[in-house]
């Protein structure tokens, strides 16, 4: 639905973003994870078409955008940025504010903040001024302004990043409420994985601006069995011992760098030890890291090491491998 | 000091007495302020916002001579202003020359340099979050435009303050496109000159108290139009 093409975007002549392409399905809901930095913000503004690509194009539904995009264009796609502003006026003037744009009609408008204002719990808030507003309270009303416009692409820049946990539930609570009611595309940047894994159906990991063929974590989507403490999940072929207290679909994690590389299983407390091939190695952060890629019989795993112990341990693609980490290493989302 | 006195006693008469070659100036001066920050500022201000906003190739060059533009001694926007509205001119078919026209027109040659460039500065100085938040919930080039403005509006009052203050006080371009002409051209600062010159310091002292009146007034009340405003 929403696309970038080729596109290579520059400030002051560094280029900032670099992809080939970049596909935002109609109903789908993609995280971009990455660093600060890795050009997940230009990535949204290019998306919000808020800012023309040095070079390449943007396709919306099939066809290009022109460089300065029609306000009948924006208005399909809006964005929440990471510290986002409100403007001048109440909580209610603010939430009216791109309804008005639209020429909404009094009721209608009272029934949509109403709705927003509802699913975010803004109605202590709705007589306030920006001011008067914790940081966490302006993301709020700043993602409510943006769902009460009920565009079809919604992008939102770290929408949790100064929300409490119960306030971040309640964020994508209201999200998933809204996108329940009324499918729309939702690009969430996040550098907290967890939102990401937990809430979208499509990751991308960016680098340097640009699309990293590395997924940042090993990720599993998994059916936890229920019960207690430790438990055998089954994850293709192998099983992965995970210590959770949780049952049913969740999302298992196990950090690259928790993982322990040896040519030969060690007499150690990790209770994941797998066997496997070496697909690929590469180097990472100039030179100083490797991400060693191996295959464990049918499953992929990417665990990172130093330059050093790569050498040390002569691996080479083909070759065999041990992965080992503990139990407790492995996050579940 | 006698003298002094004695001025002030004469301003004080002349005012309090409704001294109608007094009110008469002070309103032409009046009109022909308000006409021209009107102009300066109502081009002055979209084109500040522009310079400000847009990126195009000389924009830098731009700036700088809409800020070169701020020290242009006001005595040669005369002169030149005198050479194209002249008989001889390119606009002298006009027949400005000595009229108070002439004077706006002088008057917002000087001023539209200062809303320009320091309305470019304000709105630089506004949140560039601001705007693209006004686009991203779906407002065009204008209403983008107001939101800006209605967040940069304190600096903007003290732009219109700035160029009000300009007009009000000019006296080069005035005394020489205008002619000191009385009951058609003579302003106060005009009016204040020639008197003092004439040696009529009580009349140049109730002028030149009527023009502090005036700058006072419009100060306050662009101070009464920010109070009303909230975060």
């Amino acid at each position: 639905m929403l696309e970038l093409r080729a596109v290579r975007h520059r400030y002051e002549g560094r280029v900032v973003l670099d992809l080939e392409q970049f596909t935002l399905p109609r109903t789908g809901s993609v995280a971009v994870v990455g660093h600060n930095g890795s050009g997940k913000s230009t990535l949204l503004r290019l998306l919000a078409l808020l800012e023309t690509p040095t070079e390449g194009r943007i396709v919306f539904d099939g066809t290009a955008v022109p460089r300065r995009a029609p306000a009948s264009l924006r208005r399909r796609v809006t964005l929440v940025e990471q510290r986002p502003i409100l403007f001048r006026g109440t909580v209610r003037e603010n939430l009216e504010y791109g309804l008005r744009l639209r020429d909404v009609g009094r009721a209608a408008v009272n029934g949509i903040i109403g709705d927003a204002v509802d699913r975010l719990g803004l109605a202590p808030l709705l007589d306030r001024r920006r001011h008067e507003l914790s940081d966490g309270e302006v993301q709020r009303v700043a993602v409510a302004r943006a769902l009460a416009l009920r565009t079809d692409v919604l992008l939102l820049d770290e929408p949790a990043s100064s929300a409490d946990r119960a306030a971040a539930g309640a964020l994508y609570r209201a999200l998933a409420a809204e996108r329940a009611a009324r499918p729309f595309a939702v690009c969430i940047a996040s550098h907290q994985l967890e939102d990401a894994y937990r809430w979208a159906d499509d990751i991308r990991a960016l680098a340097d601006g640009r699309l990293s063929p590395v997924t940042p974590e090993n990720l599993f989507r998994v059916d936890l069995p229920p019960g207690d403490g430790v438990k055998h999940v089954p994850v293709g072929s192998i099983a992965i011992v995970v210590m959770t207290d949780r049952s049913g679909p969740a999302v298992l994690a196990v950090p690259p760098t928790d993982i322990f590389v040896s040519r030969e299983p060690l007499p150690s407390s990790a209770r994941n030890v797998l066997r496997g091939r070496v697909t690929g190695l590469a180097i990472e952060h100039r030179g100083a890291g490797v991400h060693v890629r191996a295959d464990m019989g049918g499953v992929e795993l990417i665990a990172a090491v130093t330059a050093d112990a790569a050498r040390d341990l002569a691996l080479t693609p083909g070759g065999s491998v041990v992965f080992s980490f503990k139990a407790s290493a492995v996050q579940v989302f | 000091m006698d003298f002094l006195a004695e001025g002030l006693r004469r301003a004080w008469t002349l005012l309090v007495a409704g001294d109608s070659e007094v009110y008469g100036i002070a309103l032409l001066t009046l009109k022909v302020a308000v006409v021209a920050t009107v102009i300066s500022c109502g081009a002055g201000l979209p084109l500040g916002y522009f310079l400000a906003t847009r990126a195009f190739w000389g924009r830098r060059a731009a700036l700088t001579v809409v800020n070169t533009a701020l020290a242009f001694p006001t005595v040669v926007v005369g002169l030149l202003l005198y050479g194209l509205l002249s008989r001889r001119g390119p606009l002298g078919g006009l027949g400005w020359l000595y009229t108070w026209q002439a004077i706006v027109i002088g008057d917002v040659l000087l001023a539209l340099p200062i809303a320009a460039a320091l309305s470019a500065a304000a709105v630089q100085g506004v949140d560039p979050r601001v705007r693209r938040t006004a686009e991203t919930l779906g407002a065009g080039p204008w209403r983008t435009a107001w939101t800006v403005a209605r967040e940069a509006r304190f600096a903007l009052a003290a732009v219109i303050t700035a160029a009000f203050g300009q007009v009000v006080a000019e006296i080069g371009a005035a005394m020489i496109v205008g002619g000191n002409i009385r009951g058609q051209t003579r302003t106060l600062t005009t009016a204040v000159a020639l008197y003092t010159a004439q040696g009529d310091f009580g009349l140049a002292l109730a002028l030149g108290l009527v023009l502090l009146l005036l700058a006072l007034v419009v100060n306050i009340a662009l101070q009464v139009l920010q109070g009303r405003g909230h975060a």
